[in-house]
């Protein structure tokens, strides 16, 4: 069997640079947890179902636990670390979350949050259909995500209009 | 009328939540910690002739295996659980070593070259294997399988008599599945070895942390206070995070002793699947009797829980089913017997619920198949037959009004009318002709359920509420917060309390060495023993700071009034003082405590053990529903429209959280009743992930409108009662009886997946 | 998890030459939804040492029109697949297909040639592209070859291809006008769940209604997926009935279990396709 080599990695997480030197067997997943500290990257299941372990990458949402790190060489990624303002303001979503209960145990939350954000910013006016499509990649045991798509709802409204 | 209560107010622990910043216990890390991780078994039940650790030993980074051989104390737990299985493994998640490395990657290697040698043995799979005395035992002490206290009756009137008088009798059996929890966050346990007190110190999810002191202390052969337990915040437990977690705090605490370092175990999914419990399988026999007018004289049931390879609850889940077995109805003879029985298979435990879906499940399919039997409505036998204040139960205890609510005739009523339920069915019923393959169905279900702990054990809970000299407030609880929203709850009823706004409260997990042992956090009893423990604590203080603002004020202490952060006369409201004030006056004026301890328990319930009759709970809450759904009768499979309910619960202290309960109660009920399913095949299990055990992602959502009774309850604080647990159980037999009306179709047997929808029975590989 | 390197070249021909080098020893990754669950319950084989990525390949990233001809490039992901105007207007059975694939996350990384060379039974994809007669272009090295993609199959969860061969191109005729496609996907759960059943379909009728052209795949039922081609038979040429449809659902369980033999899950599925069929040709057949 193969020693793992390691490689370089040089990724930008949340705004910022990294350049890493990590273990080529290595999942983005572990990356963000283990090496940057970024503990609101949640691992459930760590084969794509759960979607807890939902980052931004490049635009788009992804399971950071189905991909390899040397994979996101280049990357830009987002996670939720990386939502709040410069002065610690909350992104309208995460206030959504806080106002209309769409966070119990908050384990689902962060992947919850990302999906949606990249919902809102393809379409800012997203039918309750849509929100459930969005967010279908990630599964809340505790909600029964009615009152997370009102939180999607809710931020979408304010987020039209411009307030915030 | 109320401040702070009665409102939606945001939870006190949403912001870290949403901001990724809450720490669960896979989260935490400690310098120098090892990795550990369990060797399970490879058979269902099998003797181990040899344990080879020596090549995981030479594995460079490998610090400690451990075998049942390391255990110091006593390698057997509550529930007959080993640490680490000696010399059978009983189940396929038996844990048989442990190792420690300094990475996740080596001890991922290491436990693989762990060689373990096996003389496999034949084993019991089901319930029925569990009953024939021929197929062999699980424990060899015991003969027959039976699970030591799980046997719990009900007996009332006269059996015999009723079923007599009845002029209609129908027999039934319905079987309910193993289901796991499946909360998102797997287990993780941290234990750190503390030099001072020779003990450790454990952190991760832990649901009961008392009694994984308890344990670990057993475990390790040292007094309790030596193990101190600290609760990290937890992705959800639903009564799950309780045994695979003691086990893994046991097996890391062994290790963290040895080597004098922390230990970090955190599952895979696949692990928590295997070594969690789930909710019992059951076999429900069913006889009830009628009169042609629908009037219920008669049930007869009998019922086999089955509890897997150890025990750590079917004789709670089990007693709580006897109460409930007969369902929320005024029948005068009853006699009931739920059993437990121990099987080669992965084990029962508690889970949202406990009892009541499978039990509900039966009893509801049931009362619709008798009204069917019967040729009148599913409506119409409920509301003459359901409880109705002054009415007895079968335990012999009154529904007094005033006292005891018994709403349910109103909440039928309503979720029927809401829903147009009588046309909806029959029109429906003449559809079933139609040429059109999916068909719609309406089915209705109710419930009751015994608020709290009741007669299962003592009921009592602590609370201590610290005032600081700034005016903040802490919380803590000897209960625990699950997702489930208890403790914005029992802020609420501090703030309250104390009339000041709830910014100024912060909470601290529960740590067994600061808060009391009261007890799991369980049966609901978050809010109704918990909260009443914080309403009792939360008065001391009040008591105290108005002692001395009635000096500082020079007025009667019968005319002060705490609200918005004052303290005021009421007869003269420019007489006040801030809160401030009054906590400064306090505390450095006057060097007073102003920290107190609640401690509530509604006291011992009186039953007898001989006929199960006696006052079983204080109160009961309860719940109504109706699911509309449509089916294709071509492929079998069930889509839920639309769900109306209706939950009795006192007084909502949150209404957003509680509606938050029911709707994530709801949509784990309709998995239940749908979708999932831990599959054992001859013992091995083939569920393992979240790509075989399938639970309702948001597409699966239906709509729901969930309507809120609020009663004057006086048991919970506030009025407040019980809200966890109420939302599940409706489902089941909601969409069964729905499913009926839609097709002609009864089945009796849980999940309604396609194939047995299409089928009408289970197929196995 | 499994060891190994990890390489990612700068190109295709770096990629090519890579695999030529190492052959078993390699493995290609795109989206990694298959390959690394694989990897973590390291099912692979012993002597993997490297793992090279071709997920950034932009020459293996497009989709193009070409004279009847629609090309996908193999490192294309479903989602962009189910929203492309090319596939909707061109083969819409695809876009469906792809559309129904996992959930977003998944979707955003899944590819098309990673889902044809993990070649599940219950692949979603596949049953499309096999109605739509793909071709695959393969590249060794220098080499280039093409193959039907029903020829790639050699059973379930196992594909004809060389270690050191590169999946580059899917392509297939443009539907002609007037065809018409469909796509139905059967799970247990509405979202995240691998198809029990999928039905692809493609068909056109004449102006007398006669059919002109019929083409049916149907996942999950048989070892290696293909056309059902004596149901297509039966109604080639014909006007269709409900009677007619009914038969070629019958014909199509029949096959079913021919080829799968009788198991388990047969009493399920042998009901259950016949009455697919009938609803996914009724959805696009207009019917005497
Ligand atoms: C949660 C989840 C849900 C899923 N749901 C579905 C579903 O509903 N329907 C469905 O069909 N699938 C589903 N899948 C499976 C999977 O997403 C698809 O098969 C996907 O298309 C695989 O593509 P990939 O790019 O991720 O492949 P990879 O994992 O990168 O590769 C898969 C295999 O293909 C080989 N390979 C990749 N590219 C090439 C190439 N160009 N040439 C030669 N060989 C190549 C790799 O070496 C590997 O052996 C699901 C997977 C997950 C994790
Ligand atoms: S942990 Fe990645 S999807 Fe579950
Ligand atoms: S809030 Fe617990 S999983 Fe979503």
């Amino acid at each position: 069997m193969a020693a793992n080599r390691k490689i370089e990695l040089n990724i930008k997480v949340n705004n910022k640079d990294y350049k890493l030197f990590i273990a080529s067997n290595k999942r983005l997943l572990d990356v963000l947890r283990d090496d940057l500290g970024l503990t609101g990257v949640k691992e459930g299941c760590a084969i794509g179902e759960c979607g807890a372990c939902t980052v931004i990458m490049n635009g788009k949402n992804v399971c950071s636990c189905m991909i390899l790190a040397g994979q996101a060489e280049g990357a830009e990624i987002i996670t939720i670390e990386g939502l709040e303002g410069p002065k610690g303001e909350l992104h309208p979503l995460q206030e959504a979350f806080m106002e209309t209960g769409a966070v119990q145990c908050g384990f689902c939350t962060p992947g919850m949050i990302l999906s949606s954000l990249v919902l809102l910013k393809n379409n800012p006016s997203p039918t309750e259909e849509e929100i459930k499509e969005a967010i279908s990649g990630n599964f809340c045991r505790c909600t029964g995500y009615k009152q997370i798509i009102e939180a999607v709802q809710l931020a979408a409204e304010r987020m039209r209009g411009g307030g915030m | 009328m109320y401040k702070i209560i009665n409102k939606s107010v945001k939870r006190i622990d949403a912001y870290e939540k949403v901001t990724g910043k809450a720490k669960y216990g896979a989260d935490l890390n400690l310098t120098h910690q090892l990795y550990a991780k369990t060797v399970y078994s490879k058979y269902p039940h099998a003797k181990i002739l040899k344990i080879d650790t020596r090549e995981a030993e030479r594995l460079e980074g490998v610090v400690a295996v451990i075998t049942a051989e390391d255990v110091p104390g006593n390698n057997i737990m509550f529930g007959k659980f080993p640490v680490l299985a000696k010399d059978e493994v009983k189940y396929i998640g038996d844990g048989v070593a442990a190792v420690a490395a300094e990475s996740r990657e080596i001890v991922e290697k290491a436990v693989r070259l762990i060689k373990v040698e096996y003389q496999k043995l034949a084993g019991v799979f089901n319930i029925k294997e569990a009953i024939d005395k021929n197929n062999g035992k699980v424990h060899s002490e015991i003969e027959d399988n039976l699970i030591e206290h799980s046997h719990h009756l009900l007996r009332s009137g006269d059996i015999e008599k009723g079923f007599k008088e009845a002029d209609v009798i129908l027999e039934r059996t319905y079987q309910t599945q193993f289901v796991d929890q499946a909360y998102i966050e797997p287990e993780a346990i941290i234990v750190i070895p503390d030099p001072y007190k020779v003990g450790v110190e454990i952190h991760g999810s832990i649901q009961n942390p008392y009694s994984i002191r308890t344990n670990v202390a057993t475990v390790l052969g040292l007094k309790i206070n030596q193990v101190k337990v600290v609760q990290s915040t937890i992705g959800g437990s639903f009564g799950g995070k309780d045994e695979s977690v003691m086990l893994m705090a046991a097996r890391s605490a062994i290790i963290a002793m040895k080597t004098g370092r922390p230990v970090k175990m955190v599952l895979t999914r696949e692990e928590s699947f295997l070594e969690s419990s789930k909710r019992h399988a059951s076999k429900a026999k069913y006889k009830i009797g009628a009169k042609r007018d629908g009037t219920i004289v008669a049930v007869e049931n009998n019922v086999y829980t089955q509890g897997g390879a150890y025990n750590n609850k079917a004789m709670f889940v089990n007693w709580r089913a006897s109460i409930h077995a007969a369902g929320p109805y005024a029948i005068p003879n009853i006699k009931t017997d739920i059993y437990g029985v121990y099987t080669n298979t992965v084990y029962g435990g508690a889970y949202r619920g406990f009892s009541a879906p499978q039990i509900v499940f039966a009893n509801e399919s049931l009362i619709d198949e008798l009204a069917e039997e019967l040729n009148i409505s599913p409506q119409e036998i409920r509301i003459k037959n359901c409880l109705k204040p002054g009415d007895e139960l079968g335990t012999g205890q009154i529904l007094l009004p005033g006292k005891i609510p018994a709403p349910l005739e109103k909440m039928i009523n309503n979720v029927c009318k809401k829903t147009d339920f009588e046309s909806k069915r029959k029109k429906y019923i003449k559809e079933r002709e139609s040429f059109n393959p999916i068909k719609k169905g309406i089915g209705l279900s109710c419930t009751f359920r015994g608020a709290g702990l009741g007669g299962e054990g003592i009921d009592s809970a602590s609370a201590t509420v610290t005032i600081d000299i700034d005016g903040s407030i802490l919380i803590q609880s000897g209960l625990v917060e699950m997702g489930q929203g208890m403790r914005t709850a029992h802020a609420q009823i501090v703030a309250e309390v104390l009339g000041v706004s709830l910014d100024r409260i912060t909470f601290c997990n529960t740590d067994t060495s600061v808060t009391l042992d009261c007890g799991p956090t369980v049966a609901s009893r978050g809010t109704l023993a918990g909260g009443n423990a914080m309403l009792i604590a939360a008065r001391k203080l009040l008591d105290r700071l108005h002692k001395r603002a009635a000096i500082m004020l020079d007025c009667n202490i019968i005319d002060l009034v705490s609200e918005n952060n004052f303290i005021f006369n009421r007869l003269d409201k420019s007489r006040k003082l801030t809160f401030k004030e009054v906590v400064e006056e306090c505390l450095k004026g006057q060097g007073l405590s102003l920290s107190a301890q609640g401690w509530y328990t509604p006291g011992p319930e009186k039953l007898s053990s001989e006929t199960g009759r006696g006052n079983a709970y204080p109160t009961y809450s309860y719940g109504a529903s109706v699911i509309e759904l449509n089916v294709d009768t071509q492929t079998g499979k069930i889509n839920v429209e639309k769900i109306v309910a209706g939950y009795e619960i006192g007084r909502a202290i949150n209404p957003q959280i509680v509606k938050g309960q029911f709707y994530g109660g709801i949509l784990q009920g309709l998995g239940y009743a749908l979708i999932e399913e831990v599959r054992n095949k001859d013992g091995y299990l083939e569920t393992k992930n979240y790509d075989d055990f399938l639970i309702p992602s948001s597409f699966d959502m239906p709509e729901m409108e969930v309507t809120i009774y609020e009663s004057d309850d006086p048991v919970g604080p506030f009025r407040a009662k019980s809200v966890g647990e109420l939302g599940i159980e409706l489902m089941a037999p909601a969409v069964a009886n729905a499913l009926y009306n839609a097709t002609g179709k009864r089945i009796r047997e849980l999940p309604l997946n396609l194939e047995r929808v299409l089928l009408g029975k289970t197929l196995r590989k | 998890m499994q060891n190994f390197n990890f390489i990612r070249p700068d190109n295709l021909e770096e990629a090519c030459d890579l695999l030529v080098r190492y052959k078993d020893r390699a493995k290609l990754i795109t989206g990694g939804t298959d390959l690394i669950i694989a990897l973590r319950e390291e099912k692979l084989p012993n002597c993997l040492e490297i793992i090279i990525d071709i997920s950034n390949l932009k020459e293996l990233n497009y989709i193009k029109e070409e004279g009847k001809y629609i090309r996908i490039g193999s490192g294309v992901r479903h989602a962009e697949i189910a929203n492309n105007k090319l596939i909707k207007k061109y083969a819409p059975v695809l876009s469906m297909a792809s559309s129904v694939v996992g959930s977003p996350q998944i979707r955003n990384k899944g590819t098309i040639a990673g889902n044809i060379i993990t070649a599940s039974p219950a692949a979603d994809t596949i049953p499309a592209l096999i109605v739509l007669d793909s071709i695959l272009v393969i590249r060794k090295g220098k080499e280039k070859r093409k193959m039907f993609l029903k020829d790639v199959f050699e059973g379930p969860n196992k594909v004809n291809l060389k270690s050191d061969e590169i999946v580059c191109e899917i392509y297939f005729e443009k539907l002609p006008l007037g065809a018409k496609s469909n796509f139905i996907k059967l799970a247990r759960r509405n979202a995240v769940d691998k198809s029990r059943m999928n039905i692809a379909v493609v068909a056109q009728q004449n102006k007398n209604k006669e059919i002109t052209n019929i083409r049916i795949s149907v996942g999950s039922l048989t070892p290696i997926p293909e056309r059902f081609k004596d149901a297509e038979d039966l109604l080639l040429g014909k006007l269709p009935t409900q009677d007619l449809i009914q038969k070629a659902g019958k014909k199509i369980a029949e096959e079913m279990i021919n080829k799968s033999g009788y198991r388990w899950s047969t009493e399920y599925k042998e009901p259950v396709v016949k009455s697919l069929i009938d609803r996914v040709l009724n959805g696009i057949v207009e019917v005497e």
